[in-house]
C-alpha cells in the first residue's frame, strides 16, 4: 500500500485550523455547559415538583436523544427560527452547551447530593442562611468530587464536536472530509485526523490527571 | 429560657415525638436519657429546629420558634450544636472550620475572628492544631473542635447530641472534660447523651424519655437511685 504523505503536508494548515476551532467548539461547549448545568442542577433539586418538573424534561430531552439529531434541529429549525439567520459554527456551539449542560447538571447533581446529610445540618446549626451553606460548604466539597466525571465530560464533548462537520463547520474533521473527497484518498486524511483527536484527548487526560492531583480529589 | 409545650412530631405514619412539655431555666445543665428511638435526638433537633416540628411550641428566650414569622438563622446562631458525627468542614482548616460563620452570619472582621477562634482552640486544648485539616485529627480532637466552633458563635445554649457516641472509649474523657468545663461556666446546656457519669457529675436535673414521651424527670442522684415508674426502672438496670 502506497501511503501518500503529501496530502497530509498539504492539508496540515487545514487541519490545525480546524484542530484550532474543534478545541474553542469544545471549550466554549464546556463552560457554558458548567455554568447552565450548575443552574439546571439547582433546579432539579427542587422541592417543588412544579419547578423541579421543566428541568426534569430538559436533562430527558437532551440526554436522550441523538446529539446529531439535536445539531440538525438547532441548526435548520430552532435557530433560524430564533435568529433568522445562523451560522454552522454558532449552531455547534449553542448545541454543544446545551448537550453538555444537560450532562454536567447530572454531574453537579450527584456531587452535591454525595455531601453527607451532616454538613449542611451543621452548617444551618451554626445559623448560615440556605446560599451560605450552599456557597461555603457544600458547592467547594461537591465540586471537587465533580472534577473527575467533569474531565470524562469534557473528553466526550470535544470528540463530539466533530458532528460539526455534519453541518459544515470547519473543525477537523470537516477538514479530513476535504482532503478525502479531493483526491479519493480515506487512509491519510483520516488516520490524521483521528491522530490528532488522540493526541488532543491525551493532552486533555493528563491535564485532568494534574488538576485532580493538584485539588486533592479522594 | 427553653419552654417546649405539646411538642410533636412525625416522619410520615411514624409518630416519634407524642407530647413533650418541658421547661429548662438558664444555666441549667439537662440530660437526656433514654433506649435508642425513644425520641431523644429527634427533641434536641427541634429545640434550634433542624428538624422541623409537626405540632405544638417551643419558646427560646421568650421568642416562639416554631412561629412560621421568625427568623430561623437568627435563632440558630444563638443556639449551639454539637453532633455525635463530628460534622466539621473536611474542605476547611481547624481555624477555618470556626471562623467561618463568625465571618460568614456574624459579619466579623478576619482577624478579629481569628484571635478569638484561637482563644477557643486554646481552650479546648488544640491551639497547635489552628492549621491543619480535621481529617488529621483524632475524633476526641474532632469533637473539640466542633465545641470551639459552635462557641464562636456566643450562643445562649448548647446542644450536644451524643457528642461522645461515636468516639474510641480513651477519648470520652478529654470531650467531657471540655464540656464540664462550659457547664461550670454557666451555660445552658442540653446533652443527649449514654453517659451516666457525666449525668450524676453534671447534671442538674436528668430527663428519661422513651416512646415520644417523656416518663419521668428528676435531680440525677434522685432518678438514678429511686425511679419512679418501670420504664425508668428496666433502662437504668440495664446501662448502670
Amino acid at each position: 500500500m502506497d501511503f501518500r504523505f503529501e496530502i497530509i503536508t498539504e492539508y496540515m494548515p487545514f487541519f490545525l485550523e480546524g484542530m484550532m476551532l474543534t478545541i474553542l467548539l469544545s471549550v466554549v461547549g464546556v463552560l457554558v455547559g458548567c455554568i447552565l448545568g450548575f443552574f439546571i442542577a439547582l433546579g432539579k433539586m427542587s422541592p417543588v415538583l412544579l419547578i423541579r418538573f421543566p428541568f426534569t424534561w430538559y436533562i430527558n430531552f437532551l440526554r436522550g436523544t441523538p446529539l446529531l439529531v439535536q445539531l440538525f434541529l438547532f441548526h435548520y429549525a430552532v435557530l433560524p427560527a430564533l435568529l433568522g439567520d445562523t451560522t454552522a459554527v454558532t449552531s455547534v456551539i449553542v448545541t454543544l452547551s446545551l448537550n453538555s449542560s444537560a450532562y454536567v447538571a447530572e454531574i453537579f447533581r450527584a456531587g452535591l447530593q454525595s455531601i453527607d446529610k451532616g454538613q449542611s445540618e451543621a452548617a444551618h446549626s451554626l445559623g448560615m442562611n440556605k446560599f451560605q451553606v450552599m456557597r461555603y460548604v457544600l458547592l467547594p466539597q461537591a465540586f471537587k468530587r465533580s472534577i473527575p466525571p467533569l474531565g470524562n465530560e469534557f473528553i466526550v464533548l470535544l470528540k463530539d464536536s466533530s458532528l460539526g462537520a455534519m453541518i459544515a463547520a470547519p473543525e477537523l474533521l470537516y477538514w479530513g472530509r476535504a482532503a478525502a473527497s479531493q483526491y479519493l484518498r480515506v487512509w491519510e486524511p483520516y488516520l490524521m485526523v483521528a491522530l490528532i483527536y488522540l493526541v488532543l484527548t491525551l493532552s486533555l487526560t493528563y491535564l485532568l490527571n494534574y488538576l485532580e492531583r493538584r485539588f486533592d480529589v479522594k | 429560657m427553653i419552654t417546649v409545650k405539646h411538642l410533636k412530631k412525625t416522619f410520615g405514619d411514624l409518630e416519634v415525638l407524642k407530647d413533650i412539655n418541658v421547661e429548662i431555666k438558664q444555666k441549667e445543665v439537662v440530660v437526656v436519657i433514654g433506649p435508642s428511638g425513644s425520641g431523644k435526638s429527634t427533641f434536641l433537633r427541634c429545640l434550634n429546629l433542624i428538624e422541623s416540628v409537626t405540632d405544638g411550641t417551643v419558646t427560646i428566650d421568650g421568642q416562639e420558634i416554631t412561629d412560621k414569622k421568625m427568623d430561623i438563622n437568627k435563632l440558630r446562631a444563638e443556639v449551639g450544636m454539637v453532633f455525635q458525627q463530628f460534622n466539621l468542614f473536611p474542605h476547611k482548616t481547624v481555624l477555618q472550620n470556626i471562623t467561618l460563620p463568625m465571618i460568614t452570619v456574624r459579619k466579623w472582621k478576619k482577624q478579629d475572628a481569628e484571635a478569638k477562634a484561637m482563644e477557643l482552640l486554646a481552650k479546648v486544648g488544640l491551639q497547635d492544631k489552628a492549621s491543619v485539616y480535621p481529617d488529621s485529627l483524632s475524633g476526641g480532637q474532632k469533637q473539640r473542635v466542633a465545641i470551639a466552633r459552635a462557641l464562636g458563635m456566643e450562643p445562649k445554649i448548647m446542644l450536644f447530641d451524643e457528642p461522645t457516641s461515636a468516639l474510641d472509649p480513651e477519648m470520652v474523657g478529654e470531650v467531657l472534660e471540655v464540656m464540664k468545663q462550659l457547664a461550670k461556666e454557666g451555660m445552658t446546656m442540653v446533652v443527649v447523651t449514654h453517659e451516666m457519669g457525666f449525668a450524676r457529675e453534671v447534671g442538674d436535673r436528668v430527663i428519661f424519655m422513651d416512646d415520644g414521651y417523656v416518663v419521668e424527670e428528676n435531680e440525677p442522684i434522685a432518678l438514678f437511685q429511686n425511679p419512679q415508674h418501670e420504664r425508668t426502672k428496666a433502662f437504668l438496670s440495664k446501662v448502670l
